[in-house]
């Protein structure tokens, strides 16, 4: 069954450090929840603590909605995969997966039918024999996740799983997590710094920066609204500009910047000082007949091709840089580096963004 | 020559040939050798009087009572050093972990004479024990059986080699990742559990290393039987010291082969059995 998990204001300081600041999190049960931050954000401690491996400052964890603070990591109803999958090297696969069972009193012939099947779901069937110390990255992968999931845990922990993968077996495995929650219905709870696995695999999302939730919601929720500057960058807008203000005029957001007025169709208003996230996929370069209020003069920085695209480093009049990605057929149009430009927005091509810092922690 | 480090590796080699190879060899031919009580000298001629002789006056008995009180000493050594080797790898900060190892290795600074002379002060009949026992009313007359006995020795013993089984020991569970730990503990075990299914099996080779170290050392250990031991206990080494009074080289050294003949077999079977060497790959310290 699948269980709900509270964070509830939790705080953990390591001596004058504080791990994590007054963190609330509400996880639904049967979510497929991603702590996504870098390292140092406070993601891997807050894991811990839904794991029971170490205990908050102060604060509380439900399980469920029962405090279970106070509860070791041996009775909790929750699995970890852990980042270096700690397979007991002493062990064969088969032994490795029944040992939940075995420590749990399960008798000898369930114990086989339980591990036989659960690693048929990771697709290993047939390999309760090898020795675990031999097998490939995929297959270590493999064994630890039928490990937990033998114990059918009502919560699943993810720590960082994939790191250390080659990119193929990386997206391979990333699906299976995928299918496994499909399968399993329990709740999963991945921790990693890789937004492409945060994105693909999540309902919803947590952004971790300096021990703070920065931004919990759906992962489309972070392009289309991000809560500063820091999440954007996070999400993939590396590019954020400082306009000279914005202002609001209907129900669209007009820039000031470089000098001149750019509409932003239907943006939101995050005030007069807020900034700009570039999605660098949605930027042209300006026919005749753009609409007046779209377009801004730039100048052509440098390029570099990056196969399906050229990456275009542009420079606004006033000094701020952007980049477009331009797909290939249309790169010819472009000028030479060091010519002036006139840069088309399309919807959405600017997404305002409070500054950092400015954001509460909120949960949704 | 073809490599490099062949002949790089060719003065070491020299040096383990002719400091531990070639003394062992003497001992070997000379154990066959003929010893003439008439001239105190040894003849070359081939004979087996020397192991004959293990068998007379009671020296196979010493044998098997110095190996029987090594092994409990080695045993007791692990009892105790096991959870020793614990507090400073899982409890000390890193700090605590070096004073702690420091004081497991300051009584070494002292003579061995002294270290086991000072327990006839703590053991001995007025000693601190007796006092304490008496003090208390526990005991009316001082205990006789606490100094110049069987108890005596092992209490030597185990003081003076504890620490050879602690850092294999602390050696051994450094290379336990912590998260394999964290894992059982995951799976639902108990602190038990996880010490008796994940860290003693993964520290067998340190536990084994240890034992060894302490084996060999007290098999070969003089001192402590001597001061602690009863008028009648001896030792290996106290034997072999009285056979060479008169120059019985080939008696010496039958019994050194029969002594080392046993602890090459414990080694090589420990190493079959612990993987012993897997211990030292990646030494870091």
């Amino acid at each position: 069954m699948a269980i709900a998990i509270g964070i509830d204001n939790v705080t953990r300081t390591f001596g004058t450090v504080k791990a994590l600041e007054r963190v609330g999190i509400k996880i639904g049960a049967g979510e497929f929840f991603t702590l996504l931050g870098s390292s140092g954000s406070g993601k891997s401690t807050l894991l811990k603590l839904i794991g029971g491996f170490d205990r908050p400052t102060t604060g509380r964890v439900l399980f469920d909605g029962q405090d279970v603070t106070d509860m070791p990591a041996n009775r909790r109803p929750s699995n970890t995969v852990f980042q270096d999958l700690a397979l007991f090297p002493h062990m064969t696969v088969g032994e490795n997966v029944a040992y939940g069972l075995k420590v749990k009193g399960v008798a000898a012939s369930e114990r086989k039918k339980r591990v036989d099947s659960t690693l048929a779901l990771v697709d290993l069937a047939g390999f309760a024999e090898r020795n675990v110390n031999v097998l490939s990255g995929g297959q270590r992968q493999r064994v630890a996740l039928a490990r937990a999931l033998v114990m059918e845990p009502g919560i699943l922990l993810l720590d960082e799983p994939l790191t250390g993968l080659d990119e193929r077996l990386r997206q391979q495995m990333r699906d299976e997590f995928g299918r496994l929650h499909q399968r399993t219905g329990s709740t999963f709870v991945l921790v990693t710094h890789n937004q492409d696995e945060a994105l693909s695999l999540s309902d919803r999302m947590a952004i971790m920066h300096k021990g703070r939730i920065e931004q919990v919601g759906r992962p489309a929720d972070f392009f289309a609204n991000p809560a500063n500057d820091f999440v954007a960058r996070f999400v993939g807008m590396e590019r954020v500009l400082k306009p000279e203000r914005l202002e609001r005029s209907g129900g669209d957001t007009v820039a000031i910047i470089a000098g001149e007025r750019l509409v932003l169709p239907g943006a939101r208003d995050v005030g007069e000082m807020g900034l700009l996230a570039v999605r660098p996929d949605r930027i042209s370069l300006a026919n005749g007949h753009a609409a007046p209020g779209s377009s801004l003069r730039a100048t052509v920085a440098g390029r570099q091709f990056r196969g399906r695209f050229f990456d275009f480093y542009l420079e606004l009049g006033d000094g701020q840089k952007l980049d477009a990605e331009i797909p290939v057929e249309f790169a010819d149009a472009w000028p030479e580096p060091g010519n002036p430009v006139r840069l088309e927005f399309a919807g959405g091509a600017l997404v305002p963004v409070p500054a950092s810092g400015t954001a509460p922690n909120r949960d949704t | 020559m073809k490599s490099p480090g062949l002949l790089l590796a060719l003065p070491t080699a020299l040096i383990v040939l002719l400091l531990g190879f070639v003394p062992l060899i003497v001992i070997l031919v000379w154990s066959f050798w003929t010893w003439d009580p008439a001239t105190y000298w040894i003849r070359p001629e081939f004979s087996l009087a020397g192991y004959a002789a293990i068998l007379e006056a009671g020296r196979w008995s010493v044998i098997v009572g110095s190996l029987g009180k090594a092994f409990l000493t080695a045993a007791i050594c692990v009892v105790i050093g096991y959870p020793a080797a614990m507090a400073v790898h899982f409890l000390a900060s890193r700090r605590t972990a070096l004073l702690l190892m420091a004081l497991f290795t300051i009584p070494f600074f002292t003579s061995y004479m002294i270290r086991a002379f000072s327990w006839r002060l703590v053991l001995g009949r007025n000693g601190l024990i007796n006092g304490w026992l008496m003090d208390l009313g526990i005991v009316d007359q001082p205990l006789d059986w606490l100094l110049f006995s069987n108890f005596a020795v092992n209490v030597g013993l185990v003081a003076s080699y504890l620490p050879f089984v602690i850092f294999p020991l602390i050696l051994s569970m450094q290379r336990v990742e912590p998260s394999l730990l964290a894992a059982s503990q995951d799976l639902g075990a108990s602190f038990w559990r996880t010490f008796r299914s994940v860290l003693l099996p993964l520290t067998q080779a340190g536990i084994f290393a240890g034992f060894l170290f302490v084996f060999v050392m007290a098999a070969g250990s003089a001192t402590e039987v001597q001061m602690l031991g009863g008028a009648a206990a001896s030792m290996i080494s106290v034997m072999i010291n009285d056979v060479m009074r008169v120059v019985n080289f080939p008696l010496a050294f039958a019994i050194s082969t029969v002594v080392l003949i046993i602890l090459f077999g414990l080694i090589f079977i420990g190493n079959r059995l612990f993987k012993l060497t897997r211990l030292f790959e990646g030494f870091t310290w």
